[in-house]
């Protein structure tokens, strides 16, 4: 698919913070950085060229003091899913790509850590919902910055060493 | 008089929605895309105002409100910023070099009306603005001097919302500073919830002095390097604000568990060149032909990061008569918003905002810095300033 030259300064990159999404339905590089034990969840219809991206913080939002949507594994994907469905994105059939929920730090706690709880909730959600994960680049103990670029249908993926690769 | 805690988000959610409302406006004025970093507030003195400002020429915007909210918004750039800006409107807009500065003005009318927008509804009062004033000027006489002035005698609170561009190198600051008595009865809230007495948010101030002076103290005793607490500021922030507010650089430091009154966690960043200062002046014979950061950094760092932290904390006890204790140190060499992530995903289980004291130290004159960022758990320092003894 090619951009089309209009001329128009159009925003062609958008950042998406902690708790935040963000959703386009143009070739708008969608962008989000700091990913260390968060999880950053893209979700893409293909056919009609709708992208979504969120940066969750925590698996659920049980237990937790407030309830933005945006900040939770399980209350994030649906919330996603239905700014997507809203600018006509065909949601039975969404592609996706999970990039994030390291393990940073050895803190104390109860179990499995934040990271690895994050990443059990989303895989769990999108097998539910019968999503493809087309791309997925998780855990470890490093932290990732993320672009999801409708055009070329991949993520990349830079570490703190510089290191990058595309899923 | 007591300040609810939730109060202070909600006015922190309002300035950080209006922040967007101007960012957009001056996206569309200039067809560059502007987003906002993060909005906080602190209570700042005269010090820490001085701390903050000094040093850089400032161009600036200044209205005063009246009404529901008074007190005084400022929008500042700093000189270089302020003259790309120009450049962007003139470009944008194609009027000629005579109407920068007004054009300034207006852009200043319009993001602050902006700002201002969800206030009035939220107070269910009107607020008036004063005309726009174009102001210059070098330090913290960039501010209004009623805020100078209050923060002389009791502190002042200070919003602050930072806005970057996108594709150009482009940062600026709104300033908000209302009138401080009218502001702490807003703040005063109806809940039964974390309340803080009023008279006790000047022990904020010790809070970050005293624990940022000790671990400074600290530096220069390990590795015989001049240090200096430059900044120390103790900001409320959405939890989500705080990896912005540390940024994607790279860092090497250190991450520890507070256990006691309050618990928390304690993050000591360097950047890479200062930590190979403070690692090699460490080192028996004064350096290390170490190659990057390896474990011969690494081992000072965790070190140096022990005792920073006694110290710190040791401050803290002072001001608080508690007493706080720190797990080992968990070695991190990352971007600083990765690092900072799992700190606010184990907050997050129970607080929205985060209390940061974030300090920054010189170490060597201008050669290396170091950040510390201090979060404790909100209801628990809460509890310990409520505790403390009235002061008069």
């Amino acid at each position: 698919m090619k951009r089309l030259d209009t001329g128009e300064r159009a925003p062609s990159r958008q950042k998406i913070g902690i708790a935040e999404y963000a959703v386009v339905t143009d070739e708008t590089v969608l962008i989000t950085s700091g990913l260390g034990s968060c999880l950053g969840i893209i979700l893409y219809d293909p056919v009609r060229t709708v992208s979504g991206l969120i940066h969750v913080m925590l698996p659920t939002v049980d237990q937790a003091r407030d309830n933005t949507p945006a900040k939770f594994v399980d209350t994030g994907i649906p919330l996603l899913i239905e700014e997507m469905a809203a600018v006509g994105a065909d949601t039975s059939n969404l592609q996706a790509w999970i990039v994030g929920g390291s393990e940073m730090l050895q803190l104390s706690s109860n179990g499995d850590s934040i990271g690895s709880r994050n990443i059990a909730m989303a895989k769990q959600l999108l097998a539910d919902h019968g999503f493809e994960i087309v791309g997925s680049d998780v855990g470890g103990n490093h932290g990732r910055s993320i672009q999801f670029d409708p055009a070329a249908e991949a993520v990349s993926i830079r570490t703190a060493d510089e290191t990058t690769q595309v899923i | 008089m007591k300040v609810d805690i939730r109060e202070l988000g909600q006015f922190n959610n309002l300035a950080s929605l209006g922040a967007q409302r101007a960012a957009s406006s001056l996206s569309q004025l200039t067809g560059v895309q502007i987003d906002v970093e993060v909005t906080d507030v602190s209570l700042v003195t005269e010090n820490v105002l001085a701390e903050t400002f000094t040093g850089q020429s400032f161009v600036g915007v200044e209205l005063g409100l009246q009404g529901g909210l008074e007190g005084e918004t400022v929008l500042a750039f700093e000189r270089e910023r302020a003259l790309m800006l120009q450049d962007l409107l003139l470009e944008a807009t194609g009027s000629s070099d005579d109407l920068a500065q007004s054009s300034v003005t207006e852009l200043g009318n319009i993001m602050i009306g902006g700002f201002i927008d969800g206030w009035a509804n939220h107070l269910g009062s009107a607020i008036n603005m004063t005309p726009p004033k174009y102001t210059e000027a070098v330090g913290p006489r960039i501010l209004p001097d009623q805020a100078i002035e209050a923060a002389k005698n009791h502190g002042v609170f200070l919003f602050e919302s930072k806005l970057e561009a996108m594709d150009v190198d482009l940062d600026f600051s709104i300033y908000m500073l209302p009138e401080y008595r009218q502001f702490v009865e807003l703040l005063s809230g109806t809940s039964e919830g974390n309340q803080i007495p009023v008279n006790r948010l000047s022990a904020f101030e010790k809070l970050a002095t005293q624990g940022a002076g000790n671990a400074a103290g600290q530096i220069g005793m390990m590795t015989g390097l001049d240090t200096d607490v430059d900044v120390s500021r103790l900001r409320f922030v959405p939890l989500e604000g705080v990896p912005r507010q540390v940024g994607d650089d790279r860092f090497v430091g250190v991450v520890f568990e507070l256990k006691g009154l309050p618990s928390g966690y304690l993050v000591v960043l360097f950047d890479e060149a200062s930590a190979k200062t403070v690692a090699s002046s460490m080192m028996p014979g004064g350096g290390s032909d170490e190659d990057g950061i390896g474990t011969m950094t690494e081992g000072a760092i965790k070190e140096l990061g022990n005792i920073m932290t006694s110290g710190f904390i040791d401050g803290w006890a002072n001001v608080l008569g508690t007493s706080i204790e720190h797990t080992p140190p968990n070695f991190v060499h990352d971007m600083g918003s990765a690092i900072m992530s799992p700190v606010i995903g184990k907050l997050g289980k129970q607080q929205d905002y985060a209390f940061v004291i974030d300090s920054t130290i010189e170490i060597d004159g201008h050669q290396g810095q170091c950040d510390i960022y201090a979060l404790p758990n909100e209801r628990e320092l809460a509890r310990a300033l409520s505790a403390l003894p009235a002061q008069t």
